[in-house]
């Protein structure tokens, strides 16, 4: 039996700051959807910025925000169909950070431009440059 | 009945990301002859745009070659299929595989970048991958099935139809076609199916109907493996790879779908550790096979022009392509690396018939439930299955799991 060795990937290919593609925006998307179908005591704030999303972690912890509404609303629901207590509200989660640093870069890059009109093709602060 | 279709009890598919067969498998040619790849010599080339003859190189790259994401949507992927100057709406038109370049370059209007869409991995680069091709059955003509992105491609896998949709938008699926896993769970006797997603951050891409909706159906990587160790696997499995880069419990995750831009060695470890999970518990390696497939080509070089086949009873309109042209579903999309593992096929095995990601739901529907009545889709009900069902007469050359004994020569990984 032949044992075959598997290379990893580097530790430099770790990139939550790469900008978000188009997967994981419909992703994101998709997320959005069916979190405005959920009672409102299990949806975030970041609904309405999810346009605000840039990066991949960012995507990410909005997906993940999503995902946990989503089984926590049904499992009440089992819990409520099995005549079982109620379990404790969810606690909505700050997310909306997301948005708010989305905007600052938004606004720092604005500026930026203002200042420099030259830096306006540069990429923006928040990715970080690859390493060949 | 063949002893390794009589063991088999479960099925599991692992889909990745975003690679087209040249680009993973077509080393493989140069090893054996068999496998519809490329080696130095074949005429396989695209034109740039300065109409030079650009040719597949081995200087495929595991990250940041693939800036930005090639174009896969439905218009990008025509003009790859038909090439340079092929107008939609021209009846009878003959695919050549000729566009990938041109459309790259639509991209950045850069000569020397459009041209990386034509690199492939040598095999030493992807030891699991061509490890497993060339242990056990790979596919020569298994397509993505529909000319367009993940989304769409992924509801065949599901459903066996993608309701008309050629886009990455959510898929409703009307009430008469169910997915698979409705139908093994809901078969009389029920059997057992789930969507292994990677995390709760990554979780899925099937959000729109299964997860909000059938929540039961899911569970994490995590949970497969512990599936794996305890001998809990379902009759059915799909498991989906991480799709971004975050922060877990236990650290920083890299993305592991192979999508680009993200490490394809990321993906080798991942498909390593699928099969290893599988591999490690000896009563589920004899009843277990394992398909590894990728959803869409990416936008990246392959040579094979994708065959018609019959058309869907859904269509999207020309708004919905993009090109101008209602699309009927009758051809499919360009060639995916796939891979079907078992202890019961032969090394070597090269595989040529024509499949696409309907096959999947027909072979499990086949396998698992037997003769369904119930409501499918014309290009499931078409599509070729994969592995033959238990019972009936079994024609040996459709049979992949065709051997006597089991082998004990399989290949192990360090994953």
């Amino acid at each position: 039996m032949v044992l075959i060795r598997v290379p990893r990937p580097p530790k430099s290919a770790y990139d939550p700051d790469r900008p978000v593609g188009s997967l994981l925006k419909s992703q994101v998307e998709h997320m959005r959807e069916a979190e405005s179908k959920l009672p409102l005591r299990y949806r975030h704030e970041i609904e309405t910025y999810v346009k605000a999303v840039r990066t991949e972690g960012e995507a990410a912890r909005y997906i993940q925000a999503v995902h946990k509404a989503i089984q926590q609303a049904h499992e009440e629901a089992d819990r409520e169909r099995r005549g079982l207590k109620p379990a404790p509200a969810p606690t909505p989660k700050p997310v909306i950070e997301i948005a708010a640093v989305a905007d600052e870069a938004a606004e720092r890059k604005s500026n930026s431009a203002r200042k420099h009109p030259a830096a306006k093709s540069q990429k923006s602060p928040r990715t970080k440059p690859r390493k060949k | 009945m063949p002893p390794g279709l009589d063991r088999l009890q479960h099925i599991v598919v692992l889909m990745m990301e975003n690679r087209s067969f040249d680009h993973m498998l077509g080393s493989l040619k140069a090893v054996n002859p068999k496998i519809d790849g490329y080696v130095d010599g074949d005429a396989y080339t695209n034109p740039d745009a300065n109409n030079n003859p650009v040719k597949p190189q081995p200087s495929a790259k595991f990250q940041g070659q693939l800036q930005p994401d090639p174009d896969h949507h439905f218009p990008a992927v025509d003009l790859q299929i038909f090439g340079k100057g092929s107008d939609p709406t021209a009846n009878n038109r003959q695919p050549n595989m000729q566009g990938f370049v041109a459309s790259y370059f639509n991209q950045q209007r850069n000569l020397a970048h459009s041209q990386m869409i034509m690199y492939y991995f040598p095999k030493e680069n992807l030891p699991v991958l061509t490890t497993l091709a060339l242990e056990f059955a790979v596919f020569n003509r298994w397509f993505s099935s529909i000319p367009g992105p993940t989304i769409c491609n992924r509801a065949f896998a599901h459903y066996g139809t993608s309701f008309g949709r050629v886009d990455l938008n959510p898929i409703y699926p009307p009430e008469t076609i169910k997915s698979v896993y409705t139908r093994l769970i809901h078969n009389d006797p029920k059997r057992t199916a789930k969507v292994y997603y990677y995390d709760t951050t990554s979780s899925t891409m099937e959000v729109a109907n299964l997860l909000q909706n059938q929540p039961e159906l899911f569970g994490t990587y995590k949970q497969f493996l512990q599936d794996c160790d305890n001998g809990d696997l379902p009759d059915y499995s799909f498991i989906e790879p991480n799709y971004s880069d975050h922060q877990s419990d236990s650290g920083a995750l890299i993305a592991n779908d192979q999508h680009p831009d993200h490490n394809v060695r990321a993906g080798e470890v991942f498909i390593a550790q699928v099969y290893q999970a599988i591999k490690n518990n000896p009563q589920l390696w004899e009843s277990t096979a394992l398909l590894i497939t990728y959803d869409e080509h990416g936008g990246i070089f392959d040579h094979v022009p994708p065959p018609g086949c019959v058309a869907d009873k859904f269509k999207a309109d020309g708004n919905a392509t993009g090109v101008g042209v209602d699309f009927h579903f009758d051809r499919l999309g360009v060639r995916v690396p796939t891979i079907l593992i078992s202890p019961w096929i032969p090394a070597g095995t090269v595989e040529n018939r024509v499949f696409d990601h309907a096959s999947i739901p027909a072979t499990i529907t086949k396998f698992f439930v037997g003769n369904y009545s119930a409501d499918r889709s014309p290009r499931e009900i078409a599509a070729d299955i994969f592995i033959e069902p238990q019972g009936a007469a079994v024609d040996p050359a459709r049979n992949l799991l065709s051997l006597d004994m089991m082998r004990a020569d399989c290949p192990d990984f360090d994953a």
